[in-house]
């Protein structure tokens, strides 16, 4: 497969901490990759190394193919991004601001307006940044990040101080990008929530490694509701379940079925009533994308 | 590249008071003389037969101090903009070398100077032609005194500007400064070495071009060296 962002081994020691250890992290054309991962996982880290802003200790970043440590600038040129908090220049207009990247890119002056309407930022463009609330000022490093038309776009917490109604703009951006410009979009994250309905891919860091990386659908898998069912005496049937080839868990007060479908919850109930428990309770519970994501975090940093 | 970059930082200094700054700077050094000259013009007069000379060489005593103060705001200016917001990791995840980010920094600071040097040539020149120091107009010793010093003042430049852009806080740089414009102020003390002297165009040679001279090739160095150690370093 070709990936648009591929890195081997990667690893950041900052002193004796490796706030990133090697990390693998492979993303395909086209996909809307989700970063997720706790505070202090190494999200920021490893995005900066993406950017050849900061030296990795170890490993390699490949973008496009091509390697960060020879062909930077050649990279660079299809690469947008914003990284942590907005970066800009307060005593200058919005216009101002994009009109310095724009000198440096050197794409059609047009694009700045273009740009400014994508964030919906075109009313205020010739006010000065430093009037801007935060959310303006999160879409103008949006903007800022777009104005190449960039390949790959890497937006670090992108969602960051905007209210509810502009974290759905911009989700609905986002979600647009792939299709009408064929970007690829790496975008970071604390909260699964905000990216899973956008995300295609999702990579989970955690205390600087990478301990999940697939497709969305697959992550979704892991969230299929269980049912769990309640006897008077669950240890003994859940050998049973085990003995007749069902697949159980047994937990403290119930036996957990992972059942596919609704016909084989039904044969495992039937067969176990046949077996002659006594059955108190059978009840369904969810497990959230948001759950999966805590238990996979908590169990790396207890480990 | 390197020209794009340059009038991108070009637009970042405006309305930042720069060109007031480049134009003050000088006024101030010729105004001191003003007051020096309306006071006293005739004991001044008496002091040398050279009226010219001794004209600029008072223009001269000032000279150093204001470069050297404006090396000190230029440069630190110029880092704080990109501190300011962090903007530095949004610069330079642009398709550009750190080299030349370094380079367009260290352009826009010295072309900032050079004009600075050009207003000095004028304020100098045309104040001494209203005082009436003599026929014989010195213009090649008035470009001395207008230019040089700025040349010779390079090593300062590339020095602050180092420090400023590696700094994480632009206390270290104002702090180390401050201690500049005290060595430039004291110059007449100082050993012929401390590249704070150089300005001051003094030297046991009696030749201030070797000032300007030693200023352009110890300026490079030091640029050069600075220059290596911002590409090394993670952005900020
Ligand atoms: N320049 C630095 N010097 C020293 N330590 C650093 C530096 N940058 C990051 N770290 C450390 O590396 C670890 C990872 O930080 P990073 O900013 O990458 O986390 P993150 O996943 O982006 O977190 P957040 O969700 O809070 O943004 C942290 O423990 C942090 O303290
Ligand atoms: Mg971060």
């Amino acid at each position: 497969m070709e990936y648009i962002v591929e890195t081997k081994h990667l690893t950041k020691s900052f002193g004796k901490e490796k706030a990133v250890s090697n990390l693998e992290m492979k993303i395909p054309k086209g996909e809307i990759y989700g970063f997720l991962g706790p505070n202090g996982a190494g999200k920021t880290t490893t995005i900066r190394m993406l950017l050849g802003l900061m030296r990795p200790t170890s490993g390699s970043v490949q973008l496009f193919g091509k390697d960060m440590k020879n062909s930077r600038i050649e990279i660079l040129k299809n690469v947008g991004s914003l990284v942590e908090n907005p970066s800009y220049y307060p005593h200058l207009t919005a216009r101002e601001n994009l009109e310095a990247s724009r000198k440096i890119l050197n794409v059609p002056k047009k694009r700045i307006d273009e740009v400014l309407k994508q964030v919906r930022l075109h009313g205020v463009a010739n006010k000065k940044v430093k009037g801007f609330s935060l959310g303006m000022k999160q879409r103008l490093g949006i903007a800022a990040a777009m104005l190449h038309q960039p390949e790959l776009l890497i937006l670090d917490e992108p969602t960051n101080g905007l209210d509810p109604s502009g974290i759905i703009e911009m989700r609905q951006l986002i979600q647009s990008l792939p299709e009408e410009y064929g970007m690829t979009v790496l975008i970071s994250s604390h909260l699964l929530s905000e990216i899973d309905q956008m995300a295609t891919r999702v990579g989970v860091v955690s205390k600087g490694k990478m301990i999940f990386q697939d497709s969305i659908e697959t992550m979704r898998k892991f969230a299929q509701a269980s049912i769990q069912v309640r006897v008077n005496d669950n240890e003994a049937a859940w050998r049973s379940l085990l003995a007749n080839g069902q697949k159980a868990d047994i937990g403290e007060e119930s036996v957990t079925l992972q059942a596919e479908d609704d016909e084989q919850v039904a044969g495992s109930i039937q067969y176990l009533v046949q077996q002659g428990f006594s059955i108190y309770r059978v009840q369904e519970e969810k497990r959230s994308l948001e759950n999966i994501f805590l238990e996979m975090t908590r169990e790396e940093q207890a480990g | 590249m390197i020209l794009s970059l340059v009038k991108a930082d070009f637009l970042k200094i405006k309305r930042k008071g720069m060109w007031l700054l480049c134009l003050t700077g000088p006024f101030g050094v010729v105004a001191l003389q003003m007051v020096n000259y309306g006071v006293r013009k005739d004991y001044l007069f008496e002091q040398m037969d050279d009226r010219w000379l001794y004209y600029i060489l008072n223009i001269n005593s000032f000279t150093p101090l204001a470069i050297v103060l404006g090396i000190v705001i230029l440069t630190s200016f110029m880092a704080s903009i990109e501190d300011e917001t962090n903007a530095w990791k949004q610069l330079v995840a642009l398709p550009v070398s750190k080299r030349a980010v370094y380079l367009s920094k260290f352009t826009v600071v010295s072309c900032v100077l050079f004009l600075s040097s050009v207003h000095l040539f004028l304020f100098m020149s045309g104040y001494g032609l209203t005082l009436g120091l003599g026929t014989d107009i010195p213009y090649l010793r008035l470009m001395e005194y207008s230019f040089f010093p700025f040349l010779a003042a390079l090593p300062v430049l590339a020095l602050q500007l180092w420090v400023a852009t590696v700094s994480k806080n632009q206390a270290i740089p104002v702090t180390l400064g401050v201690i500049g414009v005290i060595l430039a102020y004291s110059a007449s003390l100082l050993p012929d070495w401390v590249i704070w002297k150089w300005p001051a165009l003094s030297n046991d040679w009696d030749h201030s071009y070797i000032n300007a001279l030693l200023g352009i090739g110890f300026g490079l160095l030091l640029y050069l060296l600075g220059m290596i150690d911002f590409k090394r370093r993670d952005v900020k």
